[in-house]
């Protein structure tokens, strides 16, 4: 099992979940993280640190949701670990507020 | 406590789990409702988050299957069927019972089985040392970990804290020997990141290709049982070499021309042979090691689950004073820094009560000593379990289950759960949960101190253990002071306030802050034997140890704070490698191929949460890791369902065909319940009750075992 980054870090990017992962398992791009699954130790310590609640327990994704675990898996290998925080990316306070969070 | 919110109290803890991390908890409270369990933020280990096993926490306070009430069993042994009594009643059975069985047999006959199922001052290993010691039962030695590595730690450098957790982050070569500590040590984790993100080479030992072992910069497969002969082929390296550090040696070490003498018989070839690593490896791992200094070794718990595993950890522990890495910050070994707080064992456990000559049964044994094939006079007629659940965690479970069916056997558990060992009470005891309580948590793994405080009410009837061997005192006609003692004043007897590295420690300021550091030092500073100052009788790293001269031991924390009755048995002033009874047979000699590893689960903590749903399926069912060449040939494929067996029992599991071990080591996990498995059995139906050649450990890695498709 692993934990996911869904949509809504998606152009936000406020990587306060990187702070708080004791296993260096987020890798970043241009617009988002993800979640590298062989990494990753399940124990949530990043789902309360993002301000829009983009992570998610493997267990607890929706149906429609599912397909986040692939994309993180594969998004993981092409993209270069983070390791501290950087600043959220510029309109990251209005998507958030976009998002109703 | 404060106000979190207009509805949420927050109130300080920390978990009781056995675990080196020991978190600091914010409890979240609405309406007398535990509604979450939160990491603190501020805390340097447990910066914010938990663990994967502590998810439900929270919840498992209100698991519907929880036991509230005192019971008294009403079908035949085993069977499950209890009925609600009270307090008074179960006090009274007890009472009438080791009445009966002291006037026939003598209090020897009542033996406590415990261990670290509660990590607490109050509630935890030694909760019941005082009442059991006042009773003048037999003493029970509690060894099921880490004895072993107590006991050879103790020889070399004596009882000190050792290296900070936290100093990882400054060292510049760092070796986790047979540790996953991404499983068991995570919130270490952190500080082996920033120190590797700074340049440092991670290395890690392991017969399993763990999670650990993928994110090390090298991951080194030993065979299991074995450390002691790569140790001592590191030490024939650097000292042929000569790459130890004379004056280091000259000043501060004891017996280095014996350790000399010793590591010769361990040229590179030989350990290669011996522990399945490569000869270039072995030169490599002695040449780096030795030639970076601010190295670190983060020795795990398994180097002593091994008939040699006791010198195994007393040969890694030489290795920073050859090489001098105790002169610097980030530098030494990590082991178990519990030595650092200033416990006052004498109060907590009152070993002046236990009356002389009293006998000393290991608790390893139990299933030997219920069922008679451990000769006893007078025999166990009545057992009083808490803190523990042996008949998962013990090795071979199958024999201590014939124990527990005894008609004659008066059984009490002091439990949270019906658990697989509860199911053969005679009495269940509702014991509370960390939320519930209040208690001091010191830890085996950093150097800070937290007082847990109650955010809930009990509910029920359930007690914390100080409590309840409080009112075992009373029923049981003790009229000492200490049993009038309340919390509060135990926890003020518990520790000497004084001691230098309580500077600014107190329980008021515990009170207020949740925890604090012991004053030792900072962790990028620290460099507790940069001259020396071992805790040994010679003040020197005993490469040749002085207490060898009494013969193996167990450290008297394990056993209650007896100090009389010791194994005793013979051992060698210098480590040396001790073969494997099981593992190392030669091929053919054995009629079960295959070794078995059992390691601790990454969503329990050993039993704890395997019962409750979301951990399970975070968990997954119980598995074997099995290699391509041992499957292929069994019709064993990924997922099949296979049964692992020997000459002690089996048990059932689903295979995972996997390269993560190697051909004729397979790898488990303890902490299933038994009675939650296909075959109502776990791992330790199959395991040795032979001990480590320290401290009286267990052998859980020795295990030869077969496997087969069902």
């Amino acid at each position: 099992m692993t934990h996911v980054v869904t949509d809504n870090c998606r152009g936000c990017r406020y990587t306060d979940c990187v702070a708080s992962c004791p296993v260096a398992c987020f890798h970043v791009n241009e617009v988002r993280v993800y979640i590298d699954p062989a990494v990753c130790i399940d124990c949530s310590a990043c789902i309360p640190a993002c301000p829009v609640h983009a992570i998610v327990e493997e267990f607890d994704l929706a149906d429609d949701q599912q397909h986040w675990i692939r994309i993180n898996a594969e998004a993981a290998q092409r993209y270069p670990v983070i390791r501290a925080r950087l600043p959220p990316l510029d309109g990251a306070d209005a998507r958030r507020q976009q998002l109703g969070l | 406590m404060s106000t979190h919110s207009s509805e949420t109290l927050v109130v300080r803890g920390a978990c009781p789990q056995d675990c080196p991390d020991t978190c600091a908890f914010l409890y979240h409270v609405e309406d007398g409702k535990l509604v979450e369990v939160t990491g603190d933020p501020d805390h340097p280990m447990t910066r914010g988050g938990l663990c994967v096993k502590l998810k439900n926490f929270a919840e498992h306070h209100y698991n519907p299957d929880r036991l509230l009430y005192p019971m008294k069993r009403v079908g035949p042994k085993g069977s499950g069927m209890f009925e609600r009594i009270s307090w008074d009643e179960a006090l009274a059975t007890i009472k009438s019972k080791w009445t009966d069985i002291i006037a026939q047999y003598g209090t020897q006959a009542i033996m406590p089985h415990a261990y670290l199922g509660h990590q607490g001052t109050l509630n935890g290993l030694t909760a019941g040392d005082a009442f059991f010691n006042r009773l003048g039962s037999t003493v029970a030695e509690k060894t099921y970990c880490e004895s072993g590595s107590s006991t050879a730690w103790i020889m070399t450098v004596g009882p000190t804290g050792g290296m900070d957790v936290e100093s990882l982050a400054v060292s510049k070569y760092i070796i986790v020997w047979g540790m996953n500590m991404l499983n068991t040590n995570l919130h270490g984790w952190p500080f082996v990141l920033k120190a590797k993100a700074a340049g440092a080479k991670i290395v890690v030992i392991d017969p399993v290709r763990t999670r650990t072992a993928k994110q090390a910069d090298w991951h080194i497969r030993i065979k299991p049982g074995t450390d002691a002969a790569l140790a001592l082929g590191m030490m024939n390296v650097i000292i042929s070499e000569d790459l130890y550090d004379h004056d280091y040696v000259e000043k501060y070490t004891l017996g280095f021309d014996q350790l000399k003498a010793r590591a010769a018989e361990f040229p590179p070839e030989r350990v290669s042979d011996i522990t399945g690593i490569p000869v270039v490896d072995i030169l490599t791992l002695a040449r780096e090691y030795a030639g970076t200094q601010r190295s670190a070794i983060r020795q795990g718990v398994a180097v002593e689950r091994s008939p040699g595993g006791g010198d195994a950890v007393r040969a890694i522990t030489c290795l920073p004073a050859l090489t001098g890495a105790w002169r610097y910050p980030g530098g030494g070994t990590i082991e178990m820094p519990i030595w650092e707080f200033p416990f006052k064992f004498d109060f907590m456990c009152r070993p002046d009560w236990i009356p002389p000559g009293t006998r000393v049964i290991n608790e390893l044994d139990l299933g030997a000593a219920l069922t008679g094939a451990m000769p006893l006079d007078p025999p166990i007629k009545s057992l009083f379990v808490y803190n523990s659940n042996p008949v998962s965690q013990a090795p071979g479970a199958g024999t201590i289950v014939e124990g527990l069916q005894r008609e004659d056997l008066f059984t009490v558990c002091s439990e949270l759960f019906i658990t697989d060992t509860a199911k053969y009470a005679d009495i269940l005891l509702p014991a509370t949960m960390q939320a519930e309580q209040l208690d001091i948590m010191v830890t085996w793994g950093h150097l800070y101190m937290h007082l847990n405080q109650p955010a809930i009410a009990p509910p029920g009837e359930c007690v914390p253990n100080v409590e309840l061997f409080r009112r075992l005192a009373k029923t049981m006609g003790f009229t000492d002071e200490h049993w009038d003692l309340d919390d509060w004043e135990m926890l003020r007897r518990c520790y000497d306030w004084d001691a230098p590295v309580m500077k600014g420690i107190t329980l008021e300021t515990l009170k207020e802050k949740g925890w604090m550091r012991l004053d030792v030092g900072l962790p990028d500073e620290r460099t507790p034997h940069a001259t020396g100052d071992f805790k040994t009788p010679s003040g020197k790293c005993e490469f040749a140890s002085s207490l060898a001269a009494g013969g193996n031991f167990v450290v008297p924390v394990w056993r209650s704070g007896y100090e009389a009755m010791q194994p005793g048995t013979p051992v060698d002033p210098v480590p040396n490698y001790i073969p494997s009874v099981e593992t190392m047979m030669p091929d053919g000699a054995s009629a079960f191929p295959i070794n078995l590893v059992s390691p601790k689960p990454h969503a329990f903590l050993n039993t704890q949460y395997a019962n409750e749903p979301t951990q399970q399926r975070r968990q997954g069912e119980q598995i074997i890791v099995i290699h391509p060449i041992d499957a292929g040939p069994r019709s064993i494929e990924q997922g099949s369902y296979v049964r692992v067996f020997n000459d002690r029992g089996a048990f059932e599991a689903r295979a995972e065909v996997s390269e993560d071990v190697s051909p004729g080591l397979m790898m488990t996990n303890v902490g299933h319940w038994p009675g939650l498995n296909r075959s109502g059995t776990a791992v330790n139906s199959t395991t040795s009750t032979r001990h480590c050649n320290l401290g009286q450990a267990g052998t859980y890695s020795d295990n030869r075992v077969d496997v087969q498709r069902v």
